[in-house]
């Protein structure tokens, strides 16, 4: 099969119209993982991005962050939100252009991707508050990010990811490992070659590579459990689902090393419902910005 | 003219008399659970979102969950002429992972433990249920129209299904799963 020569490098070489983030987003996520950076230095960056300054600033005066007054300078905001919020901010408002775009192969109708990331993103954060084992918004970072291999894997899928789901369901195989077996790579090793290429945290990098598969890591990164359960509520919540819906495995080992009981997961779902709407209403700002 | 789609969202509960279309979009575990008496022609649905409510519950959050859900969902049909005795149901969604990891996912299984609690709760107040379509691991999108009685089923997969006429007598679909 033709398919199986392909590798990640070729892929995504062969894609046009990649996602991709503006040089300030990408020096924003590089300065907040240094500990020598200021609330000046993350601002200077920002600053030099009109369109991004104006939709962070607008973000971080919206109700959802409920400030008692008025944000006005990009330096107020990282001082008062702090810089991996601001960092988020970024990368919401960056990426949301190329999300909210259809995406083929996965039969993921306009805005779905976003609303998939963006439940992953909140979920993770949920669970990361919620276990303490993880930095909320490093957990954000990565869920928001997990299916941005999809992007580039739709090409390989369009017009037979439904045959790839009935296969996928004959022989009991999750959707991920479907796709190793038929490319010999699936979106999330894909999605590790972009996160690398923009500098990803590792973290994060590592996140966006095992959200499907975390007890295959070597060594523990509790992001990664917390994504791979974030991906779960999102789904179950029926948020963005595409063709390959729910054709996946939740590893219920995540919980244990999360010290989370399933006792616990009703009441993880009820915040998670009642956060992603609020959060939603946040962001749908961005449309207007 | 048509009446305009009223979409029922997570934990809502949505009723009419008379025409009216009700959709919920892309239910993932989530079940939307129709309910129709057709002497008081009085419609509605919900959007259940979790089996069991907490032992102290909010009362603006009783849709989301199904044992709270079904008592305020009667009250509202009731409060527009309906009696539980001649209502019709019919409800999908309950949708889950294909597999867990332990392959003991009972208590996580939350599609399956919402499409049971969904259930026992319609069987506890005797109503009648036309049909259901719970389980797999596909999302659905489910459209209402009270007018001819068609619950309808979309799924990206298998496309559309009627899954039953609430209105003519609540006869299951032929064609339904």
């Amino acid at each position: 099969m033709s398919e199986s020569r392909l590798t990640v490098e070729s892929l995504v070489s062969s894609i046009s119209d990649l996602p991709s983030l503006p040089q300030a987003a990408l020096r924003v996520i590089e300065l907040t993982d240094n500990s020598a950076s200021t609330a000046l230095t993350i601002a200077s960056v920002l600053a030099q991005d009109q369109a991004l300054a104006v939709k962070v600033l607008r973000l971080a005066n919206s109700a959802y962050y409920g400030l008692s007054r008025k944000v006005s300078t990009l330096q107020d905001a990282v001082v008062v939100l702090g810089m991996r919020t601001v960092r988020n901010l970024a990368l919401v408002a960056s990426s949301y252009p190329w999300m909210v775009k259809p995406v083929a192969g996965y039969d993921l109708g306009p805005k779905q991707l976003f609303c998939h990331s963006f439940g992953v993103a909140t979920g993770a954060q949920l669970v990361a508050r919620y276990c303490r084992f993880a930095n909320p918004d490093e957990a954000f970072t990565a869920g928001l990010m997990c299916d941005i291999g999809k992007i580039a894997m739709s090409s390989c899928l369009e017009g037979s990811v439904h045959r790839i789901v009935e296969a996928a369901q004959n022989f009991c195989l999750s959707f991920d490992l479907a796709e190793r077996q038929l490319f010999g790579f699936d979106h999330a090793e894909v999605g590790e070659y972009l996160a690398r290429s923009w500098n990803f945290p590792a973290q994060a990098i590592e996140a966006i590579r095992y959200h499907h598969a975390p007890q295959t890591i070597q060594k523990w990164n509790p992001i990664v459990d917390c994504v791979h359960v974030g991906d779960y509520l999102t789904s179950i919540m029926g948020f963005g689902l595409g063709a390959d819906g729910m054709q996946y495995i939740f590893d219920d080992s995540t919980l244990e090393r999360l010290s989370m009981k399933a006792e616990d997961l009703d009441q993880v779902v009820n915040e998670f419902v009642e956060q992603y709407e609020a959060y939603e209403r946040n962001f749908e700002e961005l449309q207007a910005a | 003219m048509a009446a305009p789609p009223i979409s029922v969202g997570m934990s809502q509960i949505h009723v009419a008399k008379g025409p009216a279309v009700f959709q919920c979009l892309g239910l993932g575990s989530c079940i939307g659970l129709a309910l129709f008496d057709p002497r008081a022609d009085v419609a509605g649905m919900a959007h259940i979102v979790l089996p069991e409510a907490p032992e102290v519950l909010d009362p603006t959050q009783a849709g989301k969950y199904a044992n709270s859900c079904l008592p305020e969902f009667l009250k509202l049909l009731q409060a527009l002429g309906a009696e539980p005795r001649r209502i019709l149901a019919a409800y999908s969604g309950g949708a889950q992972v294909f597999k867990f990891g332990s392959g003991e996912g009972s208590k996580l299984d939350i599609g399956g433990r919402n499409a049971a609690a969904v259930e026992a709760v319609l069987a506890q107040h005797r109503l009648t249920v036309v049909a259901k379509d719970v389980g797999g691991t596909k999302g659905r999108t489910v459209v209402y129209t009270t007018e001819t009685g068609i619950y309808r089923i979309k799924t990206l997969a298998t496309g559309e299904k009627d899954l039953c006429n609430l209105r003519e007598g609540g006869s299951a679909c032929p064609k339904a799963a």
